[in-house]
């Protein structure tokens, strides 16, 4: 693949992932979650991984964003928040103190890795592919330590796995593809698995909390 | 080490003679799955049923015992699994196929008189049988990926196993599980993902050849015992524990406890030994670590207001014990760390045992009197005495008073530290003592409260009462029979 398009692809993802991280609108970072899962599928896919394309598309963009929806109560052709406890917006505020403090852990583990990445014996450290996936990583791990939200760590996650992913691809590429290809086959299963339980488990929990704030507040007030 | 951990064998591997190993590795999830369409509603034709998976393990063991220890290659295309077994991999299938016999075994009776006839009820079969395959797989896996892919699988099901419940505090716990267990996972892939990249290998013997100390090498073992320690609740990462076992089912706090937090500490501890073998730095960590494990979590413990509580801390404190036997395998003389190898299994051993017969003892104690708290525990010494001496005994291995499994344990793991001058370790080993002594009388004290007004006891069923003492008995039993185990070891540490 040409430099040119590489870095490209890689900013894209960046910006992307930026964006399904600290868009405080719930389905809107969903559906920028999709987009960011559509470009790293065509990332695979110039960088002639077809297969991890292919499973991008379908584990990723598809049936992980289809849980995470499923997560927020959406139906079709909805884009409101619907029933009075789905809270589609992140209640929680953000402050830029709070924004620095939650940066220092980030900060560390990119030190931690780029020191590591530096020392690698084989070649340097300037793909930007490689770059690419280390930005995802860190900015993972900020809105990881950022967010209370339970669905916006869910984000968190995939989008550091995904980092992951595309440095463990870019480190081996040359040299073990099999078990690159093993270990991230691996990786996206689990990855999916752990976003469908942990949806499914959002719903549920927002369900009976609902049904308990219900309990302690009878909706029929109106009577009196 | 590479030999005592059987992977010197690796590079002989063969792809023949794969069935026993995986029949052993295939019987437990295909017994879940009976077990989630049957549904037993007894004990004995679960205890039957599990005996198959034993039957295999013996064919196994003859095996291994009869040839040495064995190597198999698994070739998926391109993709080469190793996997081993030596006698050290054979204690281990032992231990968690006895587990998950008698957590087995518990369930029908306490799924019909505490739980009742619930929806979720049948994925507790398959999701047992599923934590004892991917444990099995941990104990047999001799590369990385392999490793990856029974811990993923251990972390999914136990996650399941907690969520059981249905209730909020059950599912909240559950969720903060799941998110700690996934990035816990995440760290251990980027530290693989440095390894491969730098050595072109995932099987271990290889690593442990072509690793050359560096920064590389360093972070990619901080990412990889961090991500695994995390898993294991090891102190100062242990803080999530106490809370899953407080909404969880008393079958599945056991297998907890007494097996999903060693699978990932043993990760921790093949990998540290085969990577960073004589690094003393990082065996001094290891130390401060398990010291300060013994000595919090038995604070904790001691000052837990709820039963399941105390017995979610000392486990804490016991893994502690763990961290220091492996801190004295790291950068030690070859004495000091041979019986620091043995005490170590000894400990994880005598601790599963006693500590799943403990969790059973106090599930009954709490299902008897309906209360959680420790105070609650007034009168039960007349209300629930066999129960009482359960946790009695069991509490002996846990303090390691002889002639007790965690007696022979510590004794091996004080005279390792003994022999290497390491004081430090052998003040937090006495600590720990005088600690695990202070919250079990205190649970004793509070169950021989007489007089006041004294609450109505539920009868338990007695298969739940058998079953938690036979549990505490064989972890009081192991002391008087350890030399069977440690000879084992022995004869697998030189034998090829």
């Amino acid at each position: 693949m040409p430099l040119f398009l590489e870095v490209l692809s890689a900013l894209a993802m960046t910006v992307l992932a930026a964006l399904t991280l600290l868009d405080r609108h719930m389905v809107r970072a969903c559906a920028w979650f999709v987009f960011f899962a559509l470009s790293v599928a065509l990332t695979w896919w110039l960088s002639g991984f077809i297969w991890l394309a292919l499973l991008e598309l379908l584990l990723g963009a598809a049936l992980t964003s289809l849980f995470l929806f499923h997560s927020l109560g959406m139906r079709r052709g909805e884009i409101t928040p619907r029933g009075r406890l789905t809270r589609w917006r992140d209640p929680v505020p953000l402050t830029w103190r709070r924004g620095l403090l939650r940066l220092m852990p980030a900060l560390l583990v990119m030190a931690m890795l780029g020191m590591a990445l530096a020392a690698h014996p084989n070649e340097s450290g300037t793909e930007p592919l490689r770059l690419g996936g280390l930005g995802l990583v860190g900015l993972g791990l900020w809105a990881f330590a950022l967010h209370r939200h339970l669905l916006r760590r869910l984000l968190a996650f995939n989008v550091i796995g995904t980092g992951i992913f595309l440095m463990l691809m870019s480190l081996v590429r040359d040299t073990t593809p099999a078990a690159g290809h093993g270990l991230v086959i691996t990786g996206l299963v689990i990855a999916l698995l752990g976003t469908a339980l942990g949806s499914l488990l959002i719903r549920r929990i927002n369900g009976l909390e609902a049904f308990s704030a219900a309990a302690f507040h009878p909706p029929g007030r109106g009577a009196e | 080490m590479i030999e005592r951990l059987g992977l010197h064998v690796l590079p002989h591997a063969t792809s023949t003679e794969l069935h026993w190993v995986l029949l052993v590795l295939g019987l437990p999830l295909l017994m879940g799955v009976l077990g989630a369409l049957t549904r037993p509603v007894r004990s004995w034709p679960v205890i039957l049923v599990c005996l198959l998976p034993l039957v295999a393990l013996a064919l196994l063991s003859r095996q291994v015992l009869d040839e040495g220890a064995q190597a198999w290659l698994i070739a998926l295309g391109p993709l080469e699994l190793h996997w081993r077994a030596n006698a050290l991999t054979l204690l281990l299938l032992l231990l968690t196929q006895l587990l998950t016999l008698t957590s087995a075994a518990y369930a029908p009776a306490y799924l019909s008189v505490e739980i009742g006839a619930r929806v979720g009820q049948a994925w507790l079969w398959p999701l047992q049988g599923a934590l004892a395959s991917s444990l099995s797989l941990i104990w047999l896996a001799g590369d990385l990926l392999t490793l990856y892919i029974g811990l993923e699988l251990m972390g999914l099901a136990a996650v399941g196993l907690m969520l059981l419940p249905g209730r909020v505090e059950a599912l909240a716990a559950g969720m903060r599980y799941l998110l700690l267990a996934l990035v816990g996972s995440l760290a251990f892939l980027l530290g693989v993902a440095l390894l491969l990249g730098a050595w072109q290998r995932l099987d271990l013997a290889g690593l442990a050849l072509a690793a050359e100390p560096g920064p590389l090498l360093w972070v990619a073992v901080a990412l990889l015992s961090a991500g695994l320690l995390l898993k294991a609740a090891i102190f100062p990462l242990h803080a999530w524990l106490a809370p899953v076992h407080g909404a969880a089912w008393t079958p599945v706090s056991a297998l907890h406890a007494a097996l999903v937090v060693k699978g990932s500490f043993f990760i921790a501890l093949q990998l540290i030994l085969v990577l960073v073998p004589g690094a003393s730095v990082a065996g001094w960590l290891l130390g401060a670590m398990g010291s300060a494990a013994v000595v919090w979590g038995g604070l904790l413990a001691w000052r837990a207001a709820k039963l399941k509580d105390v017995v979610a801390w000392s486990t804490v404190s016991q893994l502690g014990y763990l961290m220091l036997g492996l801190a004295l395998m790291v950068g030690t003389s070859p004495s000091v760390s041979a019986a620091a190898w043995e005490g170590t299994w000894l400990q994880l051993a005598a601790h599963s045992l006693a500590k799943a017969g403990m969790f059973f003892a106090t599930g009954n104690l709490v299902f008897s009197t309906r209360q959680s708290s420790v105070r609650g525990l007034a009168g039960v010494s007349r209300g629930m005495p066999l129960s009482l001496l359960s946790f009695g005994i069991a509490s002996i291995s846990l303090i390691g008073l002889p002639p007790s499994g965690g007696f022979t344990a510590k004794w091996l793991l004080l005279q390792a530290a003994l022999e290497g001058g390491y004081w430090l370790w052998l003040t937090a080993l006495a600590m720990g003592t005088l600690l695990g002594a202070a919250y079990v009388f205190r649970i004793l004290r509070y169950s021989f409260v007489e007089g006041g007004e004294l609450g109505e006891f539920r009868r338990v069923p007695w298969s739940m009462e058998i079953l938690a003492l036979m549990l505490a008995l064989a972890s009081l039993l192991l002391g008087l029979v350890a030399e069977w185990p440690l000879s084992l070891l022995r004869v697998a540490g030189g034998a090829p």
